[in-house]
């Protein structure tokens, strides 16, 4: 019995070990449009027998993608990375931490919860160099960095996080064809995309498919409309203000930002179903509407992730593509980009934690997921050509020309605001309550967990 | 008093009703479920499982073949093939832009733009033809069509075959065999000590463990961590086990107590004026007697360990050599969920164990084993 069992347990172990060994997905050395250079010098860094854990909220197709670039980090330095991902991230984080068993390094989706770890101290600080590379390589690098800087648990503020990989969410996606058969041109401002919207009614169309949907999460894709628009009529200080508060939720210039998403959605003739459909439709569906026979709505307004919610066979650039969601051209504000992005910070001493942030500055490590999908970089030192298609390369020049980059607003507020109240007072907005009744309610919850 | 047994109360439609409504509402869903799990993703978001046996009308839009494809006939260019790539359709209506996509019957030439031509037949087979090459995207044609309903294995093929699903397998049942053995022992004498042992404070603790029925569990995740982790367990199958017994105890020993205070005193004080000692009562009367209530307890908490993902992924670590089951088809649905069908296929290929063990435990819950063993 006891050879039986350590007959299969030497089994699985060989099954484990072949299922860790897995190939580079492109051979090094082979493609110039790589940068190589940076993987041989990472060959510099010596980690052999060295275990590390990562935990982060990517799962099925995505954990493949973070595992191929893992890959390189393990062949050049031998150490062993054992990702892991959760779809429960964020409670799981929390108790692991608490627990005293983290993972070396986590990968937070969103800054909120990175902040509440590095104030309880269970985040390693990642120097003034590393913020130091962050302003002069990423664009926007003042924006990145002030991402990753939290106050600890001394109060001093530091890095404590890198941000690798992000999101771009100002996107119009739409159908060319459907533009084509109907004569519409990809609007340049949000004035000509307003009147864009109008000319669709008056040809008996419908503009838009909106979907708030979400589970017990419904509200938040609302969000993304506040706070691009936000972006859009006030200053980049302002926005900074609101999401520490110190704009009010009931300021006129909030409440005009979200009287603004109204105009969009609150009128029965520019969304498919009607206003009454936004909050009830789901936003995994509500894309959908685009490619329906005839066409439901003509644009949608989404992050970069929506794609894989159109139907099987999509081929982006052809079936579907997008535009940037247009600035005032009366308004002088530039071109800010809304975004969001994965923030990896090290939560214990293992000094391969540390190598793994400084992999995470070389070209290479963004090159690999660029080359494949889903991802892009604000990385100013990587080779844009490498981009897997032309969809992630114009999202990548998106980021990169973005006068301003904003992050995700809710989920940088707290938790019971950017998480809760702002989700479920955008369904009571889009449900025909008034902005300013909307902004006061917020407010109000805010003001109770100061 | 005599006919009473032949009479029927004129309740007894109500009940039949109220069980036919309560069958309903529990197969129902299930069904749909089953339905669900045998359909792809598009056809899920298009339309209820309810309709997945009837022939639906679809609006297709269909990309013609590649350019690459084109043959030249005379002096046409040519793209020809079937808008149903291999299924089964009746088209009903063609149009060849998205603002009139039922403007031409079947069979009829519908005229494009610089001279092109689409024509599209019942069977599917359509023909463009353009009297310069193609260029570029190949053109889109609009058809509305009476589609056979059509099902499909490739969920259950996705979720039976996934990646590292047999080695879930394994860890489910390392985690979920001695989950629901040691609470079982373990209950089992506790049970009978509050049932039949006299001491002080007896029923004292019997509260005590009624009180601790309505912890919640949640509560004591980063504690029970804390102490796993400071006493050197760490995330492994130990910890887990002591975790799931330590979870199910309360409801174990309740429903165990209560099942062997029922027992009749009249068997337990014979064999004690026979001489038998307490352990030798517990073992060859009170442990057959009670053999319905264990299996149905194993039945529970078999259950409840199997379906379980909160504890696993708490207690047990996430890495691929640890993750039970529920991680691996929570893994299948993605980062951002939102695949009823792998969710519906999952929700079947998790169910089939447990039928296992069901009906497996059954017999011992209807055989009555208490019947003549008194008077």
């Amino acid at each position: 019995m006891t050879r039986k069992l350590f007959a299969s347990a030497a089994v699985l172990a060989l099954l484990g070990g072949a299922a860790a060994a897995q190939d580079l997905k492109f051979a090094p050395g082979e493609d110039a449009r790589f940068h190589w250079d940076s993987y041989e010098a990472l060959k510099s860094v010596d980690l052999k027998g060295q275990t590390l854990t990562v935990l982060g909220p990517w799962l099925g197709p995505d954990k493949d993608l973070v595992e191929s670039v893992i890959a390189y980090f393990e062949a050049a330095t031998g150490a062993t990375v054992n990702y892991s991902g959760s779809n429960s991230f964020e409670q799981q984080i929390v108790i692991d931490a608490e627990a005293g068993s983290p993972p070396d390094v986590a990968v937070f989706p969103q800054p909120g919860l990175a902040a509440d770890l590095a104030a309880k101290g269970f985040l390693r600080p990642l120097g003034d160099d590393t913020a130091k590379w962050l302003t002069d390589n990423y664009a926007a690098g003042e924006s990145w960095a002030d991402l990753g800087t939290y106050p600890g648990k001394d109060g001093a503020k530091a890095l404590y996080a890198f941000p690798y990989k992000a999101d771009v969410k100002s996107l119009v996606w739409f159908v060319p064809e459907n533009f084509e058969d109907a004569g519409y041109e990809v609007p340049e401002t949000l004035e000509d995309l307003k009147a864009l919207t109008e000319q669709i009614v008056a040809d008996g169309g419908v503009p838009w498919c909106i979907g708030l949907g979400s589970g017990a999460a419904t509200g938040w894709p609302a969000t993304d409309w506040v706070e691009d628009l936000m972006l859009r009529i006030n200053t980049p200080a302002d926005y900074d203000a609101w999401v520490k508060n110190e704009l009010k939720f009931d300021d006129p210039k909030v409440v005009a930002a979200i009287d603004e998403f109204g105009w969009f959605a609150r009128n029965d003739a520019f969304v498919a179903g009607g206003a009454g459909a936004v909050a009830s439709t789901d936003f995994r569906d509500s894309p959908k509407g685009l490619f329906a026979s005839p066409p439901q709505c003509f644009m949608h307004h989404q992050a970069s992730f929506i794609p894989s919610f159109f139907p099987e066979g999509t081929v982006i650039g052809q079936d579907a593509d997008f535009f940037y969601f247009p600035a005032y051209a009366s308004k002088d504000l530039g071109q800010p980009v809304l975004g969001a992005g994965t923030m990896f910070a090290v939560m214990s001493d293992n000094p391969a934690a540390k190598a793994f942030i400084d992999f995470l500055k070389t070209p290479i490590a963004h090159e690999v997921w660029m080359a494949q999908t889903g991802f892009v970089t604000p990385y100013k030192g990587v080779n844009t050509e490498v981009y897997g298609d032309v969809t992630l390369k114009k999202m990548g020049e998106i980021l990169l020309g973005a006068s301003t980059f904003r992050f995700d607003g809710s989920d940088l507020m707290p938790g019971a605001v950017g998480a809760g109240i702002f989700w479920t007072g955008m369904i009571d907005y889009t449900g025909g309550k008034e902005a300013a009744a909307v902004g006061a309610e917020i407010q109000k919850t805010w003001d109770t967990i100061k | 008093m005599d006919n009473i047994a032949g009479t029927k109360s004129s309740l007894v439609w109500a009940v039949h009703m109220a069980t036919a409504a309560l069958v309903l509402l529990w197969v129902l869903p299930t069904l749909g479920l089953l339905v669900s799990s045998f359909r792809d993703a598009d056809q899920i978001a298009a339309s209820g499982w309810w309709r997945a046996v009837f022939s639906s009308e679809q609006n297709i839009v269909y990309r013609a073949a590649d350019v690459q494809t084109q043959v030249q006939q005379g002096d046409l260019w040519v793209l020809q093939g079937n808008v149903f790539d291999g299924g089964k359709g009746e088209v009903q209506s063609f149009g060849i832009t998205s603002r009139a996509p039922s403007d031409f019957a079947p069979g009829t030439a519908a005229p494009m733009k610089d001279g092109m031509a689409a024509q599209v037949e019942v069977n599917g087979d359509y023909r463009i033809t353009a009297p310069k090459a193609f260029e570029g995207r190949s053109p889109r044609l609009f058809v509305t069509s009476l589609t056979p309903p059509r099902f499909t294995l490739a969920n259950y093929s996705k979720v039976l075959f996934a990646e590292g699903i047999g080695r879930a397998f394994l860890n489910t049942m390392t985690v979920t065999i001695p989950a629901t053995v040691i609470p079982i022992l373990i209950a089992a004498f506790a049970a009978y000590a509050l049932a039949w042992m006299e001491f002080p404070g007896r029923a004292l603790l019997i509260a005590a463990i009624v009180g601790l029925l309505v912890v919640p569990l949640q509560l004591s995740l980063i504690p029970l961590l804390r102490l796993h982790n400071s006493i050197g367990i760490g995330k492994e199958y130990l910890g887990i086990w002591l975790a799931h017994s330590g979870f199910g105890l309360p409801l174990a020993i309740y429903l165990l107590r209560n099942y062997m205070a029922g027992l009749p005193r009249e068997i337990i004080e014979s064999a004690r004026v026979d001489g038998a000692t307490d352990f030798q009562i517990f073992l060859k009367i009170i442990l057959p007697l009670s053999f319905p209530a264990l299996a149905s307890f194993a039945i529970f908490q078999f259950l409840w360990t199997w379906n379980d993902l909160l504890v696993a992924t708490v207690f047990l670590g996430n890495t691929q050599d640890q993750l039970v089951m529920t991680g691996v088809l929570r893994e299948l649905m993605g980062s951002k969920g939102g695949e009823w069908e792998i969710l519906a296929t999952s929700a079947f290929v998790s169910i089939a164990v447990p039928l296992v063990v069901f009906f497996a435990m059954q017999k011992y819950l209807v055989r009555g084993l208490l019947a003549g063993s008194v008077k």
